[in-house]
């Protein structure tokens, strides 16, 4: 599942431990996410979400709803 | 919502730093340090100081190992503060191996020991404690959902 983590991030000029800090987990976490290693909780993912004010649906891409 | 106010708001995992956080921390060093002093017990009680000496400095050890290296290693912080999800998911996969693997090795040593003319009942009650285990954790997660 793509998702938008690393390009909201990197559009507030936010660093992977800034934003690990924020949402009370890892910076290896944070990181897992953007390269699509590590699928969120939805708990994580709804949190990332509200912290960058989009929806779960427009941070994250299922690939398959594409086609 | 401003980027200071943000990034005082915390995730799923709750704030950084906080005391219960904090005491999650010292649980595994303190169940580290307390096996170590079983050892000491057992080896007072068996008449084996030596072991049980060596067995508490070993355990202790241990603990103020991990005390020092979650400093610098994010896996460790995880595993002993269980806030980050993806540790925790990685620290289940890791345990179900590691179980896994102890019931696969009781169930080896239990055939080779019948094959070699013992009864096997030290390997059985393991095994069977394994299986009552993992039956009853079914259960009980069946039932909490």
């Amino acid at each position: 599942m793509r998702n938008d983590v690393r390009e909201m991030r990197a559009a507030q000029d936010l660093s992977q431990a800034a934003l690990a800090a924020a949402m009370g987990v890892s910076r290896q976490t944070i990181n897992s996410i953007e390269t699509g290693r590590y699928l969120p909780s939805l708990p994580l993912a709804m949190a990332l979400a509200r912290y960058f004010e989009t929806s779960v649906e427009e941070m994250f891409h299922d690939q398959d709803a594409a086609h | 919502m401003t980027r200071t106010q943000r990034t005082e708001s915390a995730g799923p995992g709750g704030p950084k730093g906080t005391g219960a956080s904090r005491l999650t921390g010292l649980v595994t060093p303190l169940v580290s340090v307390a096996i170590g002093v079983a050892y000491l017990l057992a080896g007072w009680a068996g008449g084996d100081l030596v072991f049980g000496l060596f067995g508490l400095a070993l355990m202790t050890g241990l603990a103020v190992v991990l005390l020092l290296i979650r400093r610098r290693s994010e896996t460790v912080k995880g595993l002993l503060d269980r806030r980050d999800e993806r540790i925790n998911t990685i620290d289940l996969r890791a345990t179900a191996f590691a179980g896994v693997t102890v019931i696969v090795a009781v169930i080896i040593a239990f055939v080779v020991e019948i094959a070699t003319g013992g009864d096997g009942s030290q390997y059985a009650w393991l095994g069977a404690v394994g299986g009552v285990a993992y039956i009853g954790a079914l259960i009980v997660l069946r039932i909490r959902g």
